[in-house]
């Protein structure tokens, strides 16, 4: 019953502190991004930025984000300023922010650009591993001022990565294919987070060593690697389908040993702390892999 | 009568380009079932196809390999013919199937289910009855006053597919962005779509046949719709089943194998340069010709950097544009 | 053998005019003579059953022959068009033997005989060493010539020509003349639409004034050719010499009138 009330008491001395000297931290590009007070209206540029806004605690202060940011379920009413690839840029201005968190990766760098030019404070996050997640949690914690409730989260999911990876990474390999689309059927390589899940989980992507991020591969090919289990999203986040066209192939191992698990593809091909949900998931699926040999 | 009949000059005409060709498309099958990520040696391959081997082996060719190699030989056969018979239609050896809409409609039909998350037999569905609008679509607004020619039926036709081409932009940028790699690649076309290759290659066979006794009328028709009038072809009839064939063949090869270029372009084309202009010749050529370009680009595509995969469009441009190119500056 | 019954062409937004009614023989060879745009190739185009009258009726052989199938018609019937360049790529000797389509049931081929009519045609017309150009590297007047023989293999009753000396040298004017006339001869009908009124008086027994606002006459060449009626119908001064028995017409113009 204490805890809540001493969490505010220390948020209340950090607020106090922070009111004089400048918030700093590096973002993902390697810039320095300051801020004089904590950020109180805050624009995000993309679904993950969105969930990771959120997550760190700073949900309250995020005024706009973009289409498809659907999680967590408050995100769903905010007001949009356009998509992530292509946003309205009159809109984020008329919003007055302090603060847009932007994707590398997926915003258009000139659009970014010229917002910055306007004078607008830009967190750019490209995150490309587990431990970006914990970060991310803390530095954006510390720019909306909610650094305990961030602080928090990230030391959640590093506890719970830790002890799944104690568990089960050295546990018998499982081969895996990790279907992220159907149509053209698609996989990804080691680099992909997805891949780290694997791996925390004692699995072994099949096509890890192919040269490029996401890779359009045939039915033939999976057939050759004959993978112990097949792990694949969906369309939407209930979807089986794409599982079940595999049922054709009664020669795959897989297949034989009924190894065809589903994760919501947004808990696992989004780098947000609900990786740690679709990792637990895919832990659970490779054990019991494990125990139909 | 008949004595005189058996001196035909066209038949031994048509034997041989035709055998050749029927050559040509047995060995791309026959590469198409040969080769894959997988490696099949000849020995292993013969257990198959004498009904043993490995179930693996097995799955690989009778499942995998030859409905795909079969589905890429009716879509290539397919848009052949198409591209054949609209040029003929439009008297403009530069048309293609896709030049009056088709390939648009179909893509509008095929982006909007996967839109909205619908299965893969609910795309190819939506993929049919969009070209099937388009296609109609054209042919009314082309035959509205009653009068048709060629020119209003190509400026409609380019219109419509300008128009669905601004639908198409429309509907990829507002996707979600983990939806837009499918979508690219159905526009790119690709037989890893290719549900069963029935239908292509039944639509394909029909028409063929249908249009086998329409061969000589094609022929006058191509020297103008007042001359094949006036040599008794009732061009008003004929421009219609053959702008209806070529609506269901383009339909069928969209729908088995997304909108694959070059293909219903060049084939046709590149037999009209070697072999003539004889409609009679040139249809069942482009269905042997366009079939077997098709799997054969097919194959590139899914061995070359396998296991990663190429879209099946951009090797038959690569096989396309230079074999083109080739017969046009040797043609004088 | 192919009869104007009142008939009036569809020219849209000119008068009707005088309804024309005549009858084309077998033997006969008719000239068509007007100015520019008086509508005679739309004339030829309706005798032939291209297009359909504003009224009355064209008949074959005492039947509509907008009720005929395309492919009777084309049996009896051959057209010569004006222009020729339209169309895909073909060789000369495929364009001959598309006039034998009419001849041929869909299920069937060409057969020797088709081809050897084919060839003959051809050789008539001075084109069988031509056999494998393609039209698109043929002169204008080569074209033409290859629309005659393609007329030619169709082995016709009735003749439908526009402008069929258009192109041609003067050997060439004389030979395919020779050529029409044969076919008159051999109880052809010949219809021809002419813009030189020399070769419509040397080579026609009937003719047909068209005038640009749809009045039209009809009779023997010999009463229609007279230089009145033929200033009226060009709207320009002419004279007309004899000579060997032979009509000419010369046009005037102010600056020679000498």
């Amino acid at each position: 019953m204490l805890k809540p009330i001493f969490a505010l008491a220390l948020i209340a001395i950090f607020s106090v502190g922070s009111a004089v000297a400048d918030i700093c931290v590096r973002d993902d590009s390697g810039a320095e991004v300051c801020l004089s007070k904590p950020a109180q209206r805050i624009i995000a540029l993309s679904p993950g930025a969105t969930e990771l806004i959120y997550a760190a605690g700073g949900g309250d202060q995020v005024i706009a984000a973009v289409s498809y940011c659907d999680y967590p379920e408050a995100a769903k009413s905010l007001p949009r300023v356009g998509s992530y690839n292509r946003f309205d840029q009159e809109a984020i201005l008329a919003q007055n922010p302090d603060l847009l968190i932007a994707w590398i990766e997926g915003n258009p760098a000139e659009q970014l650009a010229k917002l910055k030019s306007l004078g607008l404070t830009i967190y750019y996050t490209q995150l490309n591993d587990f431990d970006d997640v914990s970060t991310s949690l803390e530095r954006l914690g510390k720019l909306a001022g909610s650094e305990t409730h961030a602080k928090l989260a990230a030391e959640k999911f590093r506890a719970g990565i830790a002890d799944l990876e104690n568990r089960y990474s050295h546990s018998a390999p499982v081969t895996v294919f990790q279907q992220i689309w159907s149509n053209p059927l698609m996989t990804v390589n080691n680099e992909h987070i997805i891949s780290e899940a694997t791996r925390i989980c004692g699995g072994v992507n099949v096509f890890g060593g192919l040269p490029n991020l996401s890779a359009r591969i045939d039915n033939e090919a999976v057939l050759a690697a004959d993978p112990e289990a097949i792990i694949a999203g969906g369309m939407g986040e209930e979807n089986r389908d794409w599982l079940d066209e595999w049922l054709r192939f009664s020669g795959l191992t897989a297949v034989r040993r009924n190894n065809l698990f589903f994760i919501p593809p947004s808990t696992i091909q989004r780098p947000t702390p609900r990786l740690l949900e679709g990792t637990i998931l895919l832990c659970q699926h490779l054990e019991t892999a494990r125990g139909r040999r | 009568m008949a004595a005189v009949k058996t001196s035909r000059g066209a038949v031994p005409h048509f034997i041989l380009p035709l055998s050749i060709l029927a050559l040509l498309t047995f060995a791309t099958l026959a590469l198409a079932i040969t080769t894959g990520s997988v490696s099949i040696s000849n020995a292993e391959l013969w257990q198959v196809l004498s009904g043993g081997g490995e179930p693996l082996h097995r799955t690989l060719v009778f499942e995998l390999r030859l409905p795909r190699a079969l589905s890429a030989f009716g879509a290539g056969g397919l848009l052949a013919v198409a591209g054949a018979l609209m040029q003929v239609l439009l008297r403009n050896p530069l048309a293609d199937p896709y030049i009056l809409g088709l390939s648009g409609g179909a893509a509008v039909g095929a982006l909007s289910s996967m839109l909205l998350g619908l299965s893969a037999a609910a795309v190819s569905g939506s993929a049919f009855i969009g070209a099937m609008v388009s296609a109609l679509t054209v042919f009314g607004l082309a035959h509205g006053t009653g009068s048709w020619t060629p020119t209003r039926l190509l400026l409609t036709g380019v219109v419509i597919a300008s128009g669905w081409g601004a639908a198409i932009t429309f509907m990829l940028a507002v996707s979600p962005s983990d939806q837009l790699p499918g979508m690219l690649y159905w526009l790119m076309g690709d037989l890893a779509y290719a549900r069963s290759p029935w239908p292509a290659l039944i639509v394909l066979g029909l028409i063929s046949i249908i249009m086998l006794p329409l061969g000589r009328s094609l022929n006058v028709l191509a020297r103008g719709q007042m001359q094949a009038a006036a040599l008794g072809v009732s061009v008003r009839a004929l421009e219609w089943t053959i702008y209806i064939a070529a609506s269901l063949l383009t339909a069928f090869a969209v729908v088995t194998a997304g909108s694959i270029g070059f293909v219903g372009l060049i084939v046709p084309h590149m037999l009209r340069l070697v072999l003539g202009n004889d409609q009679r010749l040139i249809l069942p050529a482009a269905a042997l010709a366009g079939g077997a370009l098709l799997t054969l680009a097919d194959t590139l595509a899914r061995t070359l950097i396998a296991p990663e995969q190429l879209p099946a469009g951009v090797i038959t441009a690569l096989i396309g544009v230079p074999t083109f190119l080739y017969l046009l500056h040797r043609s004088r | 053998m192919l009869a104007a019954k009142n008939l009036i062409i569809d020219i849209p937004e000119r008068n009707s005019g005088t309804p024309l009614s005549f009858e084309i023989k077998p033997g006969e060879t008719w000239g068509v003579l007007g100015p520019n745009g008086a509508g005679k190739t739309t004339l030829l185009h309706t005798l032939a059953g291209l297009r359909k009258p504003r009224s009355g009726a064209v008949e074959l052989a005492g039947t509509d022959i907008q009720l005929l199938r395309r492919k009777q018609v084309a049996q009896q019937l051959a057209v010569v068009f004006q222009n020729n360049g339209e169309g895909f790529p073909a060789t000369v000797l495929e364009t001959a033997m598309i006039g034998r389509h009419p001849f041929i049931s869909p299920w069937d081929i060409e057969s020797a005989e088709d081809l050897a009519i084919a060839r003959a045609a051809l050789q008539k017309l001075e084109l069988g060493n031509l056999e494998h150009r393609l039209i698109s590297t043929l002169s204008g007047g080569e074209r033409q010539r290859l629309a005659i023989a393609t007329a030619l293999s169709q082995t016709p009753k009735l003749w439908l020509a526009d402008e069929p000396s258009n192109h041609l040298d003067l050997k060439h004017q004389v030979q395919i003349m020779e050529l029409l006339a044969e076919q008159a001869t051999g109880n052809c009908g010949i219809v021809l639409c002419l813009h030189d009124l020399n070769l419509a008086a040397q080579w026609c027994d009937k003719i047909l004034l068209l005038y640009p606002n749809g009045d039209a006459c009809w009779d023997d060449a010999d009463t229609m050719l007279a230089t009145p009626a033929l200033e009226k119908l060009y709207n320009q001064p002419l004279r007309s010499i004899v000579s060997d028995g032979q009509r000419y017409f010369i046009p005037l113009s102010s600056r020679n009138s000498g």
